[in-house]
């Protein structure tokens, strides 16, 4: 009995004392990350996932070293639902108020989810000058704002794609498209959403007048459409050669499977947000094949040239028990708390104005390749992955994601789908 | 392109239709205010994804389960929430429309969100109609809807239990002093407009995915649908939805999809000025003369 009550003493003993130590390494006060996404949506819920994900690895690791204390990462998630229909830009406002003024939120990470709440919220930021990273929101007129007022804008930054990269990544394929099928003629399908009608507009003055395509039609969809006949009717209709879908609602994915039934003569490449994942094939009756979808950052799939690209995927994959499903935002959101903490540690304080000065220095190899930001705050992207950070495109073939654009991480060459014949 | 139109027009018409029927039968031909209808779509759009992808059975199982859960929830709805309200019609309309919120509420809260959540074809191809090709789902779709107007119509016109049902509706005291038991009937056809809803579920939710917002727009436009139609009429539904149908796919297809909502809203703006009883109605006609 005096060996069993010595047994469980030392136990306690060891058990306080492990506590006590624990307690000590963050009896620090957290810096406190504020997350108010759109959690009803793939991208957004992923990206949270991958804050998380980050923010442990970082606190495990002993947490971030501000002067000469190291202080946790703690995460406030709010789910502003920002993303759906109907709901207004006040209340992703009301959120990020929330997090700011009652969590105390140090910085916005990820930030919101449409274009049209993150640009009303850059305000916000500015006022009390809390450093903003986005994750999702997508709209060059972010951009526009800080060149134009940098003093009031400058603490908001974009770690993912925007629209004018997306374009390049696009256009790029489309001239791919030119050269090797001889095609000319595009229909447009896009959502009623700021970044996608602006990708929409983009895509038609810096891409297909200056190639010298002919758009045979634009339809674009409300929020929530789930009926896309009228779209591939007139596409088909004009002729279209190819249909440029740019989507990021749930609803989106059954468009391919539409395309694939009324048997429209056109190629699909685009975006649709459901397409991106491994799941999507079954999910979508193997009816995608042939589809060329845009990945908006490299990471959210894995690329063989890329090994942090692979590494990552597999992190996640390790940690959650399923792969990244979404083609945006996760790989941002996990990179974006390595860029704040090395900013942190290089300003060697929270304070918003100093960590803004070090994060426009921010020069990192992540799983998105490299890793810096303009003069615009916006990461540059590229097509080499040791000079910028990097989108692809990939192809659904016969279940499997083949990167096929850019060619400096290419797996394959573009191939067309049954029924699909070459111009040239 | 207008060959199109009146193809996938027709087919929009019967999707319509096939939404409205259960709407129809429980609130139009029965009286019973039941404005969770689209959560109870929903609801079994989920049960047979639930049952086919977290339990693996057969999808035929799936379906009858799934149908037989959202019939005992109507009843239940009828029960517990309905009965305690009944006779107060602004009571009825925001109880249940209250508790279809936390239905699909509950659903968002569980994380039912993303595109994983579809149910497979009934049927599987596509076959050419001129240069139109229509898969064999939407087929499926006019023959279900077809069939189930047919069936609704006999019902409640030469069946003890559907003359029944409109008895309710009519005069309830009266239909008392017939033996009728107005809260047995009222229950019976909460559970069976309830599995008429599961059913255009099963049918429809195939051609596009499970969201939780579905469940407002199914509710709108069978709200439309038989407030055009007329409320209690197997003829008006049909009407109304041919009518709200093609003016949405030749809004869709000539003007833009963003005015289809509208197409419903001012149908009902129209109809509710016009005549208030809807084009086939017959129910409030003498009220609206008076």
């Amino acid at each position: 009995m005096n060996r069993l009550a010595l047994k469980l003493i030392l136990v306690l003993f060891v058990a306080t004392l492990l506590t006590g130590l624990s307690s000590r390494v963050f009896a620090q006060e957290p810096i406190v990350l504020g997350v108010p996404t759109s959690l009803g949506f793939l991208e957004g819920k992923e990206g949270l996932f991958c804050v998380n994900m980050a923010v442990d690895e970082i606190n495990a690791a002993g947490g971030v070293k501000v002067g000469g204390t190291m202080r946790p990462f703690r995460v406030v998630a709010i789910d502003a639902r920002g993303a759906e229909p109907g709901v207004p830009v006040a209340e992703v406002i009301k959120a990020h108020k929330k997090l700011i003024l009652e969590d105390k939120a140090n910085f916005i990470a990820f930030g919101s989810f449409r274009s049209e709440a993150a640009i009303a919220c850059m305000d916000l930021v500015s006022q009390y000058k809390i450093p903003m990273l986005l994750g999702t929101a997508m709209s060059p007129e972010m951009q526009k704002k800080i060149t134009e007022e940098y003093d009031k804008y400058k603490h908001t930054f974009r770690v993912c794609l925007n629209a004018v990269y997306l374009i390049k990544y696009l256009g790029g394929t489309m001239a791919y498209l030119n050269k090797q099928f001889g095609f000319t003629k595009v229909f447009i399908m896009d959502q009623d959403v700021a970044w996608a009608r602006k990708t929409g507009d983009l895509m038609i003055s810096m891409v297909f007048e200056k190639m010298g395509w002919q758009v045979v039609g634009r339809q674009t969809y409300p929020t929530g459409a789930s009926d896309f006949s009228s779209g591939l009717m007139k596409a088909k209709a004009g002729g279209a050669q190819v249909i440029l879908p740019i989507f990021d609602m749930p609803q989106s994915g059954i468009l391919v499977k539409q395309w694939n039934s009324m048997k429209v003569p056109a190629l699909m490449a685009g975006f649709i947000s459901p397409l991106a994942g491994p799941a999507a094939w079954k999910t979508f009756d193997e009816k995608i094949d042939g589809a060329i979808n845009a990945i908006f950052e490299i990471g959210n799939v894995p690329v063989q040239k890329v090994p942090r690209s692979v590494e990552f995927y597999q992190k996640y994959q390790k940690r959650y028990g399923k792969p990244i499903e979404a083609g945006h935002s996760p790989a941002p959101a996990y990179e974006m708390v390595y860029i704040l903490k090395e900013a942190i540690e290089r300003a060697g304080s929270i304070d918003g104005d100093a960590v803004v000065n070090e994060l426009e220095k921010t020069d990192r190899q992540g799983a998105m390749g490299r890793i810096r930001f303009g003069k615009d705050h916006q990461v540059i992207y590229g097509e080499d992955p040791n000079e910028t950070a990097m989108g692809c495109m990939i192809q659904w073939r016969k279940g499997k994601r083949i990167v096929v654009y850019p060619e400096a991480i290419a797996e394959g060459k573009i191939a067309l789908p049954e029924g699909l014949k070459s111009l040239k | 392109m207008l060959l199109g139109t009146l193809v996938y027009g027709f087919v929009n018409s019967c999707i319509l239709a096939l939404v409205a029927m259960g709407f129809n039968l429980t609130f139009g031909i029965s009286g019973v205010a039941n404005f969770s209808y689209g959560a109870i779509y929903i609801f079994s759009g989920f049960t047979a994804w639930i049952f086919l992808n977290s339990i693996g059975f057969p999808y035929i199982i799936c379906v009858i389960i799934s149908i037989g859960l959202s019939a005992t929830l109507g009843i239940l709805i009828y029960h517990f929430v309905i009965k305690r309200v009944k006779g107060l019609a602004l009571s009825e309309v925001m109880a249940t429309f209250g508790l279809g919120l936390a239905i699909m509420e509950l659903f968002r809260y569980f994380d039912f969100v993303g595109f994983k959540y579809t149910l497979p074809n009934i049927v599987e191809g596509s076959v050419a109609i001129g240069d139109v090709y229509l898969d064999y789902q939407r087929i499926a779709v006019v023959f279900i809807a077809t069939a189930l107007t047919a069936f609704i119509y006999l019902f409640t016109h030469h069946t003890k239990t559907g003359l029944a049902f409109r008895a309710i509706a009519q005069d309830e005291r009266t239909a008392l002093t017939f033996g009728i038991d107005s809260d047995r009937i009222g229950a019976l056809s909460m559970g069976f407009g309830s599995a008429l809803a599961a059913t255009a579920a099963i049918v429809v939710l195939p051609m596009g995915t499970i969201a939780v917002e579905g469940g407002y727009d199914v509710l709108l436009n069978a709200l439309a649908v038989c407030i055009v139609g007329g409320l209690g009429s197997t003829v008006g539904i049909l009407f109304a939805s041919v009518l709200i149908g093609f003016a949405q796919t030749f809004t869709a297809n000539y003007l833009e999809p963003h005015w289809m909502m509208l197409v419903s809203l001012i149908a009902i703006a129209v109809v509710l000025c016009v005549k208030p009883s809807g084009i086939f109605g017959h129910q409030k006609e003498l009220e609206e003369r008076i």
